[in-house]
């Protein structure tokens, strides 16, 4: 569908949703299934709006936020600077490279009692786990990243004198950004999903937590919009990844090529 | 079975996915004789690959007919068999297995199938390649696949898209000393687009030029020379006359595509 | 061989919590750990509980291919097809399907249809994606090579551009595969009564905290080499990629 302008392609992406939207109303209204398994999507759009009147998902929405973001960014400050290690130090590759290549496939959210034992039932082991999760992508990424910097920038900015610190900061860090943004934008996600999981295993307060507990009430609309709300806010973390990136790499060839 | 190739009054529009729709030809009209190798000649883009791909029913014929053998054709056939730049060989299939697959099309008893895979094998000289992967072979070794491939169901026309144009040069001449042995044993009707004149005016009995886009044809050139073909055919003045002249044509033609992008 | 670094870190793992610099009820010495997985395989409960786990993973993993495949290709293939799904994929992708988990449970109950539906659900997009970008990366003069030789339509579907997409398809497979070990241990911790998932988090909750490692090594080690096999098997399969 390349004809279509981006804008073109927006419309069609926000059409396709409100069809899929439309079709769940009409299936829900013909009573396929009962109200319980299927609760029409206006029902579950009324709910989420009173929930969010009266603040009780807000605070939900607050709380799984601020641990997955926090989870996030851990993730990403000790993942780049690990994964940059890696590629320049031949020890910190040597010790990690099995432990990488071993936890990239794990389920790691196994792990979650072990965080549970070690950090307690609150925030923390919540925390540890995102973090846990998230830097598998992020080392790898920025690993990558460094690697693969091309010889004749680094040696450029030698022959012009850099020494070899500001060489990463000034030419290896900005050469590697678009790999380690990548990196990113895989572990927000993943950082996110780790969170909610958290949440229904733990119980307690945050989005994942409160869809279980309406979930042990069989309270049909109250899960479905939760799983809205967390739908929305996945799409709004993804997008607004993609608009940093935008921003941060305005001069590198892919951001020019797509607005050429 | 008679294999005349009639093209009356063929126009195609190109309608790409973004952008405005182009006219690539414009009425051409052509006759390939039975048993002819006919040279399609021409600047890039000026739609002779288009009327090679509408010959084998590959492009719907909007405007315009193309009849073979007095019938007007319908899609794709194994009467016209097809060898493109890029070989298009089945990365998945060992040279045999890619040779076999018209023939398993056409639904010919197991034993007549492996006997005629083992002939083509042999004919286009790719003997103990036969369970190699085309990602094993060399440029050369994968157009001689293609070739024994569309070959393996007998089509009477043949049609080659820039065949060699993927390979280096001497590949490129031996490929056309093989092709001309081929034919030799096996006369068929060849369509052949090239852009390159000294090829076009080696292999063929006539050269068409066509002009630049929208393609019609320009001038039909008869290459044929006295007495067989072979190496030294090149080195005489015949030859060289009518490379230029042929050159000559092409070029015109091709300043004139340059100018019309750039106005 | 590459795997060197990780006898340091078991040495440290078993010297540790002998020499008290971590509790040996936080982090078990690596030789009680390895004592009561043996003690797990004895009493059967390993085979049982991982049994039932590797059953619905397995369950959900192939019911995703099948579908995931055949959906992808026929997008790919008709448009009409592209028309119809096409909304649904660009919904569901960014919903992280784990959220759906209790959606399962609402629909299925507490017991495996939930856990295969909610691996199902988690394969399905890479498989689909992967299977629609190969198919639609088929290069045209392969299609048309085919039909020159005499194939139908339906054929070339199955002949040509099936094995052409198997690349793409099985990288598809091998994220999918990922994803339902992630799925099933998840929906397991939430709420489970067999399974991995349950032995996990019951030894947890007992303190039986030897068990537990145990438990946990035992799932990250299986999928580990699942992942590592898959990746032998796609390179048999591929083999002719040279």
């Amino acid at each position: 569908m390349a004809w279509l302008s981006a804008f073109g392609q927006a419309a069609l992406r926000w059409l396709s949703i409100l069809a899929v939207l439309a079709l769940w109303q009409a299936f829900a209204e013909a009573h396929v299934v009962s109200d319980f398994l299927l609760p029409p999507f206006s029902t579950v759009l009324v709910r989420l709006y009173r929930d969010v009147a009266s603040g009780d998902i807000i605070l939900d929405i607050a709380l799984t936020l601020y641990r997955a973001l926090a989870g996030f960014a851990l993730a990403a400050v000790s993942g780049v600077a690990v994964g940059i290690l890696i590629a320049r130090v031949p020890l910190m590759r040597w010790f990690f490279d099995p432990l990488v290549s071993i936890g990239l496939p794990m389920p790691k959210i196994a792990f979650l009692p072990v965080f549970i034992l070690w950090f307690g039932v609150f925030d923390a082991s919540k925390i540890l786990m995102v973090a846990f999760s998230a830097v598998f992508p992020v080392i790898v990424a920025s690993w990558a990243a460094a690697d693969g910097v091309e010889a004749v920038l680094l040696w450029s900015a030698l022959s012009l004198g850099a020494g070899r610190h500001r060489l990463l900061w000034e030419i290896a860090l900005p050469a590697s950004l678009p790999q380690i943004f990548t990196g990113l934008q895989v572990a927000l996600p993943i950082s996110l999903i780790v969170e909610i999981v958290n949440e229904m295993t733990m119980g307690g307060e945050g989005l994942g937590g409160t869809i279980m507990t309406q979930m042990r009430f069989a309270d049909s609309p109250g899960v479905f919009a939760g799983v809205l709300a967390i739908a929305v806010i996945g799409t709004a973390l993804v997008k607004a990844m993609e608009m940093i990136r935008h921003r941060l790499l305005l001069w590198h060839p892919e951001t020019l090529a797509a607005s050429a | 079975m008679t294999s005349g190739i009639f093209f009356h009054d063929v126009s195609h529009t190109y309608r790409p996915p973004h952008g405005r729709p182009v006219l690539a030809l414009e009425r051409v009209s052509l006759e390939v004789r039975e048993r002819e190798f006919l040279a399609l000649l021409g600047p890039s883009g000026c739609g002779k690959s288009t009327l090679l791909y509408l010959l084998g029913g590959f492009l719907p014929i909007e405007v315009g007919g193309i009849t073979v053998a007095g019938k007007p054709i319908a899609g794709p056939g194994s009467d016209r068999g097809i060898v493109f730049q890029n070989f298009a060989l089945y990365p998945w299939k060992t040279v045999r297995q890619n040779i076999l697959y018209g023939l398993e099309k056409q639904k010919r008893p197991r034993a007549e199938r492996e006997r005629r895979a083992r002939e083509l094998i042999e004919l286009v000289h790719l003997r103990g390649f036969e369970n190699s992967y085309p990602a094993q072979l060399s440029g050369g070794m994968k157009q001689r696949v293609a070739i024994a491939r569309t070959l393996a169901v007998d089509p009477a026309i043949l049609l080659m898209d820039e065949p060699f144009g993927a390979l280096d040069a001497q590949t490129r001449a031996l490929m056309h000393e093989e092709l001309l042995a081929i034919i030799g044993r096996t006369p068929k009707t060849v369509v052949f687009v090239t852009h390159d004149v000294r090829e076009a005016v080696y292999l063929a009995d006539r050269v068409a030029v066509m002009s630049a886009r929208p393609g019609r044809i320009k001038e039909i050139v008869d290459t044929t020379f006295a007495g067989a073909k072979g190496p030294e055919i090149a080195r005489t003045s015949e030859f060289a006359e009518k490379v230029e002249h042929l050159w000559g044509l092409v070029r015109g033609e091709a300043i004139l595509a340059q100018e019309r992008r750039e106005p | 061989m590459r795997y060197l670094p990780l006898l340091p870190l078991a040495v440290a793992w078993e010297a540790a919590p002998r020499l008290g610099l971590v509790s040996p009820d936080v982090l078990p010495p690596v030789s009680a750990v390895l004592r009561a997985w043996l003690r797990l395989l004895q009493d059967g409960d390993l085979a049982v509980h991982g049994l039932s786990s590797l059953q619905n993973l397995a369950a959900g993993l192939a019911l995703g291919i099948v579908v995931g495949v055949a959906l992808g290709v026929s997008m790919a293939w008709y448009s009409p097809v592209e028309i119809l799904i096409n909304p649904l994929i660009r919904v569901l992708y960014p919903l992280p399907r784990s959220a759906l988990i209790p959606v399962m449970i609402l629909w299925f109950g507490l017991g495996a249809a939930s856990k295969i539906a909610a691996v199902f659900l988690g394969c399905l997009l890479p498989v689909v994606m992967g299977a629609f970008n190969g198919a639609r990366g088929v290069e045209q003069v392969l299609i048309w090579s085919a039909l020159a030789a005499g194939a139908k339509r339906r054929e070339v579907l199955w002949e040509v551009v099936l094995p052409a997409a198997m690349p793409e398809i099985l990288a598809g497979v091998r994220n999918a595969l990922a994803l339902s070990f992630i799925l099933l241990v998840a929906a397991e911790l939430i709420t489970s009564q067999r399974g991995m998932g349950y032995l996990i988090s019951s030894f947890g909750e007992g303190g039986a905290y030897d068990a537990m490692f145990a438990a946990v090594l035992t799932v990250s080690a299986v999928g580990f080499f699942a992942d590592r096999l898959y990746l032998l098997l796609m390179g048999l399969a591929l083999r002719w990629r040279g």
